[in-house]
């Protein structure tokens, strides 16, 4: 059984049809790239995933357990964690610290009040170990907001890293990023997807770094899905090629 | 810290006596406006009704010592605890909205209680209040709270207890959650946090903490009346907040100090004192937005007082 499940989802908003019936499986361990032009409907399939806004149609179900309905915190819970599109971080709290509280957010202490710092220890020692994954420790007791951009990035996916995931959601993580710091962020996160037992979705337009990361790849157009397999066969497609592609590779 | 806790812990000996009342008063409003920080600086939530908890905890504990036989040490925590307990209700409807919004609505549910204890006479005195309000002796012989240093004393070691619980909140996985709303609410009920039950949360605690304000300004001034629901307070705490330094907890209570000497020297040279006090407060918000305390230590970056850096744009 696939870890995530999504059935004849569909999104309208007014007349507009955002995603269109998409079905995807994607199984444990696997790194799924989900791509298309502008407007495909990548980011709005992220937000159905999530809870964030709720399908006209259809089910996602994680881990056999249906998803569809419950609120988004909820769904955080079953063990889906995600990035933003646009860094969405604490900007006064340093780079240690916006770990720590993406990391306490699965324990049952996160509501204690009393009893001081030694409540932070193993949410302190797991955002520690995220950071550290990708390489952001020298750079942990520095105010987020005032980290580069490239950083900012990182430290999003260290995050999401922190909370133990089962299913990590990446929008775009090289969005906004320069050529060296796009090069820095991919050598991170393949060095990070190659230990492996990680299942990933991800959205990205950069086409280099979907097929450095990616080991299955599903394409969307108009909100439906055009072509769905590995990174040679979609590669070679000639529907992908003509929608989105462009003579990529 | 610790010795201007001592200092001011030695102020009955030195202090003549209509000075003292002024401190125990500032010491009562630093509570109140300490609360407040709770909302305003470490969860970004804008109360413009807090003076419904101010009030609420004075009318409680009040009718508790007008109409029951309760010593003030009982009655005092218990009318508290009330305020803490009805704010949960309060809380539940205000943070269905955000921003702007729910300031209104914190400052709608005011009013609303300003207008039931006008109205509700036979428990409220109504526009005459509550008054004659005694400082009952008592349980088991604690009997020494009760004179004029006494009281003092009791408010200093509730103010100072009320600012250890607050900074070990401030420092909590909890108050890291708060800290996440205040910087970024949508990001942190992504991250799995029902943000919405920990705003109600910390308004149950601000009200309930300010309604212990309120209460032990009932015994202390012998009365409560409509003017401690007014609206008028609900701004002046806001403003005692700001000017002390939001997000410190010592801050407000420096805040709430300087603006009852500042109320009480001024109004000795002109009846326009508000408007000087209305001309220094907009000079600390353009000139030392970080407040009073902010003045004194710039930028700390320990735990629960990390320097404030502007979001980068885009």
């Amino acid at each position: 059984m696939a870890l995530l499940e999504i059935d004849e989802l569909t999104r309208r908003f007014g007349g507009i049809v955002a995603v269109d019936r998409v079905t995807m499986r994607v199984a444990e361990g696997e790194v799924r790239a989900v791509i298309g032009p502008n407007g495909a409907g990548k980011s709005t399939l992220f937000n159905l995933i999530t809870g964030v806004i709720k399908p006209s149609q259809g089910v996602v179900r994680f881990a056999g357990q249906r998803l569809t309905g419950l609120p988004t915190p909820r769904i955080c819970q079953h063990g889906i964690a995600r990035t933003f599109q646009l860094t969405a971080l604490f900007p006064e709290m340093t780079a240690r610290e916006n770990a720590r509280l993406a990391a306490q957010a699965g324990e049952h202490r996160r509501w204690l009040f009393v009893g001081g710092s030694a409540l932070f220890a193993d949410a302190g020692r797991r955002a520690d170990t995220a950071l550290e994954r990708l390489g952001l420790a020298p750079i942990a007791n520095r105010p987020a907001g005032l980290l580069s951009h490239g950083d900012q990035r990182l430290l999003e996916v260290a995050m999401a890293l922190a909370q133990n995931p089962r299913l990590l959601l990446l929008d775009e993580p090289t969005q906004g990023l320069s050529v060296e710091e796009t090069a820095r962020a991919v050598e991170t996160l393949s060095g990070l997807l190659a230990d492996g037992g990680m299942t990933v979705l991800l959205v990205e337009h950069d086409m280099e770094v979907v097929f450095s990361l990616a080991n299955k790849i599903t394409v969307l157009h108009r909100g439906a899905v055009i072509a769905d397999g590995t990174p040679q066969a979609i590669k070679n497609d000639a529907e992908v090629q003509r929608a989105y592609l462009g003579g990529f590779a | 810290m610790v010795t201007a806790a001592a200092v001011v812990a030695l102020a009955p000996l030195i202090l003549p006596l209509y000075l003292m009342t002024l401190v125990t008063e500032a010491l009562i409003l630093g509570l109140f406006a300490m609360s407040l920080d709770l909302m305003i600086g470490y969860t970004r939530l804008l109360s413009f009704g807090h003076a419904a908890a101010y009030g609420f905890g004075a009318y409680a504990s009040g009718w508790l010592l007008l109409h029951t036989q309760l010593p003030m040490l009982l009655a005092v925590p218990l009318a508290a605890l009330l305020t803490g307990f009805v704010a949960i209700g309060v809380a539940w409807v205000c943070t269905q909205a955000t921003g702007v919004s729910f300031s209104m609505l914190t400052l709608a549910f005011a009013q609303l209680l300003y207008a039931v204890a006008f109205k509700w006479t036979s428990v409220t005195g109504g526009s005459d209040g509550l008054a004659g309000i005694p400082r009952r002796p008592g349980p088991f012989g604690l009997d020494a709270f009760i004179s004029r240093s006494g009281f003092f004393y009791l408010v200093l070691i509730v103010l100072l207890g009320a600012l250890a619980f607050c900074q070990a909140l401030v420092r909590s996985p909890f108050g890291a959650v708060l800290r996440g709303i205040r910087e970024n609410e949508a990001k942190t009920l992504a991250l799995g946090y029902s943000t919405r039950r920990y705003k109600i949360a910390v308004v149950a605690l601000a009200y309930g903490l300010g309604g212990l304000a309120g209460a032990l300004y009932a015994p202390f001034a012998g009365f409560a009346n409509t003017e401690l629901l007014f609206w008028l307070l609900s701004g002046q705490v806001v403003i005692m907040v700001i000017i002390g330094g939001s997000g410190t907890l010592i801050g407000p209570i420096l805040g709430a100090g300087f603006f009852l000497v500042v109320e009480h020297q001024l109004s000795n040279y002109t009846e326009a004192w508000a408007l000087f006090f209305g001309l220094t407060f907009i000079a600390f918000v353009i000139f030392a937005p970080e407040g009073i305390w902010g003045l004194f230590t710039t930028r700390l970056t320990r735990d629960g007082a990390i320097p404030r850096v502007k979001p980068k744009e885009g």
